[in-house]
């Protein structure tokens, strides 16, 4: 019996989900031990290695700095600048600053963020982040965000 | 109902799945993804062209870097490097290539016609569905995502129930009160986290941020001479496949219908049956057309498998079927039992957009084949900062602008880097999270209407058999991760 009682009901199913991710959570534990105890080894082990052997570590949380740091000025600057700068600060990234590589990522960068910039914004009207770079044009109907 | 500016979109749908599908580590799921911000702009029809092209590209695309440099250029293509590539080396690469785009064109015509033949079938019986049999339905869906996991059962489950725990965030529709929701973020996740930053995040931004790691470092070595020698293509090459042709594509179709399946395990057991019933088994994998057929004729297989129990059941068969519910939903059309009955022209236009589709497939790889496989040269470097650009303009305007579900997609791209690591299967946690507030929504009304008793679950006929394949399905899951640990032992 389960009882719907109005005013709590939202804790129901969230509570029964928690229980079996629960219960799930120690079945899954036990069978691996004991998987490792019949193999020879012993039950709980040492948690393997969480990066990748030779891994890339400015890549990787460069990846995560240059993400947050452009998701916090968006709203600041605004869509089409901030891509283009940020862009081009990941093109730099994966692909290095060989003097033909950063051409190639300038070009990109703001080839890029232009042509979407103005086919969502302007073509599809679509409400992009707009901050201190936004140009509005009322009298054409048009934002370049 | 179809114009040419439908047919047009299609094609670009087709061409951009298949640069996607193509580039080794990008998927049709990230092309469909990062493409459904377009759609926004669509009326349904144009955006199911676009959409279904995407897919149907995607699915497609992957055959080129399988056959030419042996790797998969999605997860279903797999098997197809196993003939694909000794054909290529031997200088028959054009011939491989055509004989799977060839493949892939019959595969996703005969799933088309299954499509067409047992949605309203399905639907018709899940219309006689109440609230008991649609619970058990999703649960049904959550146990077949365990059942192939393939020795990662529990694992799988597991992904699928935290998945469902992190959809019921937010407020409960009932009575408009918040659960898991921390105070500062009440107003932003009134309805929970959005599918679409979800959805990308796990499956694309995840993606950029292993491959980071991996450090982006990608030469692919030209194979200009391993195109054009040697025997050239003729349809003789597909004498004697015809029963092939015709298995794997039932089979591909079979295992999109299976929720979160996805293409790797219809493609595997597809090139596995070609071989049980294969006259000459000791020649599959060492370049002949038989593996190549079998193999692309079920991932196509698939795309129209996967539509059965999202259109009548409102279940996704795949993930990139899953970004198709949000595509729906954006539009404002519910996929479900009703579906059929009251989108009659929006179902007309699915089956002519598939067929649209694959044709536009054909077309635009048969023929420029050689054009084509330079895709696979694209570097991928230089193709992430654009994808995460457009991502944050999808998350971004999910919900007509706001800036919390860019840091959504970002938190579950990081999530999802996770997952990879500590190997919890993406897919069902999508799955789960997809199927969360039904699954809640059901189950309240269901004991609701029975004052809280537990025996409705066990009462009507329909609810005993899907709890029987409930079991079934488990049993299954169960013996088959005995089987597979054993191998591994």
């Amino acid at each position: 019996m389960i009882q719907v009682v109005y005013s709590t009901q939202h804790w129901i199913v969230p509570r029964i989900v928690m229980a079996i991710i629960a219960i799930l959570l120690i079945a899954i534990i036990v069978t691996e031990g004991t998987a490792r105890v019949k193999a020879g080894g012993s039950f709980f082990v040492k948690p393997g290695r969480f990066f990748i052997e030779g891994c890339d570590h400015i890549k990787l949380w460069g990846t995560l700095v240059l993400f947050i740091a452009y998701i916090f000025c968006l709203d600041i600057i605004g869509f089409t600048v901030t891509s283009i700068i940020f862009v081009f600060l990941f093109n730099v990234l994966y692909a290095g600053t060989e003097k033909k590589s950063l051409i190639l990522s300038v070009v990109l960068a703001v080839v890029s963020s232009v042509v979407i910039s103005v086919l969502f914004g302007v073509v599809f009207n679509i409400t992009l982040p707009d901050g201190i770079c936004t140009m509005a044009f009322p009298s054409f109907g048009f934002t370049i965000y | 109902m179809i114009g040419i500016p439908h047919i047009l979109i299609a094609a670009l749908g087709v061409v951009a799945g298949i640069v996607f599908g193509a580039i080794p580590g990008m998927t049709a799921t990230m092309a469909v993804a990062v493409f459904l911000p377009m759609t926004y702009a669509y009326d349904l029809n144009m955006a199911l062209y676009l959409l279904l092209g995407l897919y149907v590209g995607g699915i497609s695309g992957g055959l080129v870097p399988a056959i030419l440099i042996n790797i998969p250029g999605t997860p279903s293509s797999i098997t197809t490097t196993f003939d694909g590539y000794p054909l290529a080396k031997r200088g028959e690469g054009e011939r491989a290539l055509k004989i799977g785009i060839l493949s892939s064109l019959i595969g996703g015509l005969i799933s088309l016609v299954c499509l067409w033949l047992f949605t309203p079938l399905l639907s018709a019986a899940a219309l006689k569905f109440s609230a008991v049999e649609k619970f058990l339905i999703i649960l049904f869906a959550l146990t077949v995502i365990a059942a192939l996991s393939k020795g990662q059962m529990l694992r799988g489950i597991f992904a699928g129930f935290v998945g469902v725990l992190t959809s019921l965030a937010g407020m409960f529709s009932v009575n408009n009160a918040y659960r898991m929701v921390p105070k500062m973020f009440k107003a932003k996740m009134q309805d929970g986290f959005q599918l679409l930053p979800v959805l990308i995040g796990l499956f694309a931004i995840a993606q950029i941020f292993e491959e980071a790691e991996e450090g982006m470092r990608f030469k692919i070595e030209k194979v200009d001479n391993e195109m054009g020698q040697g025997t050239s293509f003729s349809l003789k090459d597909f004498k004697g496949q015809g029963v092939n042709l015709v298995r794997s594509s039932l089979i591909g179709t079979f295992m999109g219908v299976l929720p979160g399946v996805g293409g790797s395990a219809a493609s595997i057991l597809a090139y596995a049956q070609a071989k049980n019933f294969s006259k000459h088994p000791e020649l599959l994998g060492t370049g002949v057309a038989e593996g190549l057929v079998a193999s692309e004729a079920s991932n196509n297989g698939l795309t129209g498998g996967a539509l059965i129990p999202l259109l009548s059941l409102g279940i996704p068969g795949d993930s990139t079927t899953a970004v198709l519910i949000s595509a729906f939903m954006l539009q404002g059309v519910q996929v479900g039992p009703l579906f059929i009955t009251q989108n009659p022209e929006t179902w007309n236009t699915i089956l002519l957009a598939l067929l649209v589709s694959n044709i536009a497939m054909f077309i635009c790889m048969f023929y420029p084949i050689k054009w084509i496989s330079k895709i696979i040269y694209i570097p991928r470097q230089r193709m992430y900062p654009i994808i995460i650009m457009i991502c944050i303009v999808g998350a971004y305007a999910t919900k007509n602008g706001r800036i919390f579900d860019v840091w959504a997609l970002l938190i579950f791209g990081v999530i999802g880097y996770i997952f990879g690591k500590i190997k919890i299967p993406a897919s069902c946690y999508l799955i789960g999270f997809i199927l969360g507030k039904d699954l809640e929504n059901y189950f309240i009304q269901a004991i609701s209407a029975s004052n809280g008793s537990l025996g409705v679950f066990f009462k009507r006929p329909i609810g005993l058999f899907i709890w029987l394949l409930i079991i079934v399905s488990v049993a299954y899951a169960i013996y088959d991760d005995r089987k597979s640990k054993k191998k591994t032992a």
